[in-house]
């Protein structure tokens, strides 16, 4: 049997030299070699080259003006008159939530998922049968269900991961498609899902304006956004420390070879579900806070073709790389509403893309390697801090992040 | 004292079998070689051992426990590790990164730095190339960091699936040297190969396998010298 079995949406080894090497020599701007991938390459070096201060004043910077956006409703950059901008921000924000949560799967774990939308759409529902006044069931306030989604998608998570991660490559990629379409169809023919007819009036979370109508209200996209934008921090925080930790490593061995990383000591099985279920419930997640901003939740808007573009825009960013999938979550949500003539055709467009990127960039916008190094520095502390001289700072930290992680 | 026990193992994928009925030991100490020609069940024998293939009869002991249905990632623990056929090294990590998960499964991080140093002195090549990206390293340093990663471990147990597998001649010298340095700093190694003649003149004891069953045993020297085997083997006769 072969040991390359499997997706790997790795990068060749050859063009993730160039980055190892660009991280060697930490070359300046303009020493890029490949046409192409330069601007994204100096981009890469640069970061590498700034001292940690800067680096953290850069991201201040850039976290400022994305809460900004959608007040500064920057002319050219936005999608009206066609679509509403805060509303599309908002949209661009779940699309890169679902894509991080997706990457974990796809991009770290190498686990092709064709139906991550089920997990959307399990958040979305648990949100709007707990909250609409259309369901029967008990009823909870509107942000008590973002947990309670999260949770319930990772059970799903853990009850489709169990039996199926023991499949590989095709099996699984299957399998998870024909999960995307259960769901779906369980919310048409259990009378409690209520089909088409779906749930109205979902909740949202308190507080009004003077004039007594809510701050979160379904028009506005503003807040939506915000809330959105702050769990997107808090869970790329999260899944940094993630990816730095032993599971990241594991995670990481298991897409390149699952055999060999069994064989070095990897859990490799239970490492899967932990991927299928961390990512099922930022699925989770992100379907309980678009239940909420949409207000209605039915049977119409979990197909097949939402999960092939949630799976595009993990790959269109570069699989592995958690700032490539948000830059290509909101890439696949903006791009059909900013350019409305051509939304119809938004498939054909993804397609092309995907086919171009392929061909030009395999490794998507934003290759995993810059990823990977992190990790190739940890690496080396552990190891070298103890054989050769005293101790990195840094050892410290990484073992403290372990013990969090590996029990 | 016995290393490794194989007792009647048999293994089938699916229905067809590849292991018939095969019982060896290993004692502390030994190099032990598996001879035999493509398709007789080397591979199939060493994955058996390491825990990537459940056998579907007989039972398999480690310092005396029975390990059959113990999981791979859990054999490492206890000290058997295997490089694999064709290597198998991630490639998309570096020397440094895939000597790293060699160890992963281990707690004592103050055994790591040594058993790092131990693979240095035998392979000065990784250490010159710690942050090049397995996959662009030649196919004789890919044996080596293949090698290496397995010795991260710290094993009592070495399994070396075909070490010389596409090597040109003086390296495949070098890596059949470095397994015996390896096994005199007190490894057992379990060798399995194509290449009969330098695999069983380093072998103390030496299996030959036909069609998944165990046909010639002895020590290296004996099935050297056995007609059969130097004209089925060793291409002379
Ligand atoms: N995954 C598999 N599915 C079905 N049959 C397999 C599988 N792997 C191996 N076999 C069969 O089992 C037998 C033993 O294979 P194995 O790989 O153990 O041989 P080997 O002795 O290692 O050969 P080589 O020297 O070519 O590596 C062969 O007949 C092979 O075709
Ligand atoms: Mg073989």
């Amino acid at each position: 049997m072969s040991m390359t079995d499997g997706p790997t949406p790795l990068p060749t080894a050859a063009a993730a030299q160039a980055a190892v090497d660009r991280e060697a020599t930490t070359a300046g701007p303009g020493s890029s070699t490949a046409p192409g991938a330069g601007r994204f390459k100096s981009f890469g070096s640069k970061w590498n080259a700034l001292s940690r201060q800067q680096q953290w004043a850069f991201l201040a910077i850039v976290v400022v003006l994305a809460y900004l956006l959608p007040i500064l409703n920057p002319p050219i950059i936005t999608t009206e008159p066609g679509n509403n901008f805060a509303l599309a921000c908002f949209d661009m924000a779940r699309f890169a939530l679902i894509a991080v949560g997706l990457n974990i799967v796809v991009g770290y774990a190498g686990l092709l998922d064709l139906g991550y939308v089920a997990f959307f759409a399990v958040g979305s529902y648990t949100a709007a049968m707990l909250t609409s006044p259309d369901s029967p069931f008990l009823h909870i306030p509107y942000l008590w269900t973002v947990p309670v989604a999260m949770a319930v998608a990772m059970f799903f998570g853990v009850v489709l991961g169990v039996p199926t991660l023991r499949l590989r490559g095709d099996y699984l990629a299957i399998v998870t498609l024909g999960f995307g379409e259960i769901v779906r169809i369980l919310a048409t023919i259990i009378p409690a899902m209520k089909g088409q007819v779906g749930f109205q009036n979902v909740g949202h979370p308190p507080g009004s304006e003077a004039g007594g109508t809510p701050i979160f209200s379904n028009s506005n996209g503003v807040p939506w956004y915000w809330l959105t934008l702050t769990i997107i921090i808090i869970v790329l925080l999260l899944v940094g420390n993630l990816e730095r930790s032993r599971v990241g490593r594991a995670w990481i061995a298991i897409r390149e070879d699952e055999d060999a990383a069994e064989i070095m000591g990897v859990p490799t099985f239970k490492y899967k579900v932990w991927a299928f279920a961390i990512g099922a419930s930022v699925g989770g997640l992100s379907g309980a806070l678009f239940a909420g901003q949409v207000g209605f939740v039915n049977n119409q808007r979990f197909d097949v073709q939402t999960s092939i573009l949630f799976l595009a825009a993990v790959v269109l960013g570069g699989a592995g790389n958690k700032v490539g999938a948000i830059i290509g979550g909101a890439l696949v949500s903006y791009i059909p509403l900013r350019f409305t003539a051509i939304a119809d055709y938004k498939y054909l467009i993804f397609g092309v893309a995907l086919v171009l990127i392929m061909i030009f960039r395999s490794q998507g916008l934003l290759p995993a390697r810059q990823r990977l190094l992190a990790y190739g520095r940890q690496a080396y502390s552990r190891i070298s801090g103890r054989t050769g001289g005293g101790a990195t700072p840094r050892t410290g930290q990484v073992t403290g992040q372990e013990k969090e992680a590996g029990a | 004292m016995t290393l490794l026990e194989l007792d009647s193992i048999s293994v089938h994928y699916g229905r067809i079998q590849a292991i018939r009925d095969m019982s060896f030991s290993v004692e502390e100490g030994e190099i032990v070689s598996l001879i035999g020609a493509n398709g007789a069940g080397k591979t199939t024998t060493m994955k058996t051992i390491s825990g990537l293939l459940n056998p579907s009869s007989g039972a398999i002991r480690f310092l005396g426990q029975d390990i059959t249905k113990m999981k791979a990632h859990i054999r490492v623990v206890h000290g058997i590790s295997q490089a694999p056929e064709g290597r198998g090294i991630f490639p998309g990590m570096t020397v440094l990164e895939n000597l790293d998960m060699g160890a992963f499964g281990r707690k004592d991080r103050s055994g790591m730095g040594a058993d790092m140093e131990r693979v240095f002195d035998l392979f000065p090549r990784l250490k010159e190339r710690q942050k090049q990206l397995g996959g662009t390293m030649s196919g004789g340093e890919q044996q080596m960091l293949a090698i290496g990663r397995a010795l991260m471990s710290n094993p009592k147990l070495l399994l070396l699936d075909e070490p010389s597998m596409g090597l040109a001649p003086q390296f495949i010298r070098q890596i059949f040297r470095i397994v015996t340095e390896i096994n005199r700093q007190g490894t057992t190694v379990l060798l399995v190969e194509q290449n009969a003649n330098q695999a069983l003149a380093r072998a103390d004891r030496a299996f030959v396998l036909e069609t998944g069953e165990i046909t010639h045993s002895g020590t290296g020297k004996e099935l050297l010298a056995n007609p059969a085997i130097k004209e089925a083997y060793l291409g002379v006769g």
